[in-house]
């Protein structure tokens, strides 16, 4: 990194207003070239509108932004991409008909004939180039729905690289992405900070900002707190900063000895469409977490106990007796609940407000004959939602207003209005804040504590390994392993996820 | 640093107060160019009176499209209801039973649809088309393609007759706007088909039948259908087995209307009503005016799209 050259971005007292709502209080930031600068900051902290800001899509009230030592203007998103931003957004979905050539110029101009065609071979070529210097090997005469997991992601990166950009703003660009697809794109990322480029990435993930980033920037209520050297980087501070308190742990204190005796579900050899022969118990008040890579029939089995996925053979005992689920709803009634890995398409309904998503799983209940007692609905709602922390200035607001974390939190509560005697969760933090995820951490141990039998499916090692008791592990739809989480660590519980040990 | 205030001020209360405006503005500019026609007791009562039938049909379609599905059969199915209790009660039955039947033969034909639609996996636009142009050849075959006539008088009260100087359909149409206000907004069953409208998939998460309650749907849908076909044949002292046959296209474009007002791109009954009674001014007003009824469906599509584009483009802006 070069400091004494111009810096490639300069932002200088960016000030945004909405009403009520200092989104931004003067934000001072230098981006160099050859640098990879990482941006974090719980949500609200106003990343997302500086991001909208620099991409034309949100105007500033104030402030003064030069590239290069010279003034520019970003009124538009084609200003923004004339300066030679590029932005890659979280949730890039591709078009499973179209070829890879066809997905990464998807929006771009494509190259004409002289009859005024498309020219598909010089798509084609195009695609080539930008796939070769990404050091990407993908055939690109078959639909990208015929694609391995792992090549459609690497047509999202490849995606991002269309048009060649100055700076590339990349906001949680891994979230859809496993492991060793992570550590691809960590190499395209640095491929092009090796060619004079500067990539400002935005993400959740402290370990994978600190891994990648020359510098890192903390924002905080829309100021920047401070920017901080590669060798200044330390979790523990990272998150202070972040949050502005003092965490010791990012784990709430686990209960001292305790023991777990009845046992609440019982899985017995349970065989579905993407799970083989699955056995193992949960007990009242334990926390069983679930690892295994993307692709392993975690999510599966969870949809299999909830009577989403069918189930071909095996058997499951609920508190001692045969209990087959063939629906969410019977599932529900029965006391057992699933929170869902997307939280937007499958947990809210975004348009709807706070209230009516927290009141929908358990509307009967809230309900007088047919007709809904919306005053005892918005009370429960109310109970429920400060039992899980929820801060929500009015809950006859869509649920789309909220942060990722308080989103989240609704989720919880519309499935803990009556306490779950099972309750799984799948990647109950991904996307949310350091700040809530703590919080969030705490609401899984309490209902554990109360009682409540826990499934939890992480992709976060360090999540499993600081809530559960035991991890059973799978893969290829089999369960491998249960340990006890006491005896792992992350690089030994990622060795079992690859099915490297058996046991 | 006048236009960040007219984008953050005036365009949220057009985007929710912009489809109600522009119908205020259509009665003045009706009520300005005709004053002694249009503006009176008398015509206010009659435009009312004649949009009954559609608010009743629309009210069902209502309740289907907050699902996300599409009820094009209503038009040929309120013709072959029309057609059916014609022939009952000129087969001399009872007022009160062939109604009945009616609304029972409408309420199996949405049935029909709904089996269709949520257990066969058909798309509802595409069900319902071929479940219209059927019920269509029913109405055709039942009549011979001709219009029967000679129906009961005490039939004809309920499109023609009146209770205490209101005319019995604006108080059919009162109550089933009332009734489809309760079971959609203060009934678990209708906060149900509003959470399936909104993500499919969150609301079989959390436990609803989605099947059944669209299947429940197009049953409401089929039976306000086959509502307004009873009260359009009493309206009209006889029954054309093409006569409810505009009713789909216009309940559609009512309730499309409906939800560009108040409330963000979704169907909801108040947002209905207003919708039926923009197309009610729009027909009525184009006709005092003596505009020729070609030129008046030209203009009649202009306005909604126009209705439309307005409330749309003050969402996108925001």
């Amino acid at each position: 990194m070069i400091i004494n050259e111009a810096p490639a971005l300069k932002l200088v007292e960016i000030k945004k207003e909405y009403p009520g709502v200092k989104a931004l209080s003067g934000i001072n930031i230098d981006f160099q070239t050859n640098e990879i600068h990482g941006l974090i900051g719980e949500n609200g902290a106003g990343k997302s509108t500086l991001i909208k800001i620099l991409a034309g899509i949100v105007k500033a009230d104030y402030g003064e932004i030069f590239m290069n030592n010279k003034k520019v203007n970003i009124r538009s998103s084609k200003d923004s991409q004339k300066l030679g931003l590029s932005f890659i957004h979280q949730e890039l979905n591709l078009i499973e008909y179209m070829n890879a050539a066809e997905n990464i110029f998807l929006g771009h101009p494509y190259p004409k004939t002289r009859w005024g065609t498309i020219s598909w071979k010089e798509l084609n070529e195009r695609a080539k180039e930008i796939l070769k210097a990404l050091d990407i090997d993908i055939p690109l005469n078959i639909p990208v729905g015929r694609l391995s997991t792992v090549n459609r992601s690497m047509v999202i990166i490849a995606r991002a690289f269309a048009v060649s950009a100055l700076i590339y703003f990349m906001d949680e660009p891994t979230t859809a992405l496993a492991a060793h697809e992570k550590g691809m794109l960590f190499e395209v990322i640095r491929k092009l900070k090796s060619i004079g480029k500067t990539i400002v990435y935005i993400s959740h993930d402290l370990d994978e900002v600190m891994l990648l980033s020359d510098r890192i920037t903390v924002m905080r209520d829309g100021k920047v707190v401070t920017t901080l050297a590669k060798n200044e980087y330390e979790k523990p501070k990272l998150i202070q900063l972040m949050t502005g308190r003092n965490m010791n742990s990012l784990f709430p204190p686990r209960l001292e000895s305790r023991k777990f005796e009845e046992i609440i579900l019982s899985v017995r050899s349970l065989t579905g469409p993407k799970i083989k022969n699955v056995s193992f118990d949960l007990k009242k008040g334990e926390i069983l977490g679930i690892a295994g890579i993307v692709g392993s029939g975690r999510t599966e089995l969870l949809r299999s106990l909830f009577g989403v996925d069918k189930i071909i053979s095996g058997e499951i005992l609920f508190d001692g007796s045969l209990f087959m689920p063939h629906s969410p709803s019977e599932s529900i009634k029965k006391g057992i609940a699933l929170v869902p890995e997307e939280r937007r398409s499958q947990g809210l309904i975004l348009n709807r407000s706070v209230l009516e998503n927290i009141a929908i799983v358990h509307l009967k209940a809230l309900s007088r004959g047919p007709f809904i007692d919306i005053k005892n609905a918005k009370r429960e709602a109310v109970k429920i939602g400060s039992l899980v922390r929820l801060k929500a200035t009015d809950y006859r607001n869509a649920v789309a207003t909220l942060s990722g974390g308080n989103q989240q939190k609704v989720v919880l509560a519309k499935y803990m209005l009556q306490k779950p005697q099972v309750f799984m969760l799948d990647e109950p933090t991904k996307g949310v804040d350091v700040g809530a995820r703590y919080e969030i951490y705490s609401i899984i141990r309490e209902l554990a504590k109360e009682g409540s039998g826990i499934l939890l499916v992480a992709s976060d090692f360090s999540e499993l390994l600081g809530l559960s008791e035991r991890i059973l592990v799978m893969h290829e739809g089999k369960m491998i392993a249960v340990v006890n989480a006491k005896d792992m660590n992350e690089a030994s519980l990622l060795k079992l996820c690859y099915g490297l040990e058996g046991s | 640093m006048k236009s960040p205030k007219f984008n953050t001020e005036a365009l949220p209360f057009l985007k929710k107060w912009g489809t109600i405006i522009f119908f205020i503005l259509l009665i003045f500019a009706f009520s300005f160019m005709r004053p002694t026609t249009f503006a009176t007791w008398g015509n206010l009562k009659n435009i009312v009176e004649q949009s009954s039938i559609l608010a009743i049909v629309s009210a069902g379609v209502t309740v289907v499209m907050i699902t996300g599905d599409m009820d094009l059969s209503v038009g040929s199915l309120a013709s072959l209801v029309g057609i059916l209790s014609a022939l009952l009660l000129k087969s001399n039955m009872n007022i009160l039973v062939s109604e009945i039947i009616g609304l029972i033969i409408g309420g199996l034909c949405g049935l029909l649809n709904g089996i269709l639609v949520a257990y066969g996996g058909i798309s509802s636009f595409i069900a319902t088309l071929a479940t219209m142009t059927s019920f269509g050849g029913v109405a055709l075959l039942l009549s011979k393609g001709v219009t029967l006539f000679g129906l009961p008088d005490a039939f004809l009260w309920l499109g023609q007759g009146s209770i205490v100087g209101i005319p019995v359909p604006i108080i059919f149409m009162i109550i089933i706007v009332i009734f489809a206000w309760l079971i959609l907004e203060q009934m678990t069953f209708g906060r149900r088909l509003y959470a399936i409208g909104g993500n499919h998939e969150a609301a079989f998460l959390s436990g609803i039948n989605i099947k059944l309650h669209r299947l429940s749907s197009f049953i409401i849908s089929g039976a306000s259908a086959a509502f307004g076909g009873i009260i359009l044949t009493s309206r009209l002292a006889s029954a054309h087995p093409q006569a409810g046959n505009p009713l789909m296209l216009n309940s559609a474009a009512a309730v499309f209307l409906g939800m560009t007002a108040f409330r963000e791109g979704e169907a909801h009954i108040g947002g209905t009503l207003l919708g039926v009674f923009i197309m009610g001014v729009l027909g009525n007003g184009l006709n005092i005016l003596g505009v020729n009824s070609y030129v008046q469906s030209i203009l009649t599509g202009g306005i909604i799209i126009l209705a439309v584009l307005l409330s749309s483009f003050a969402k996108r802006k925001n």
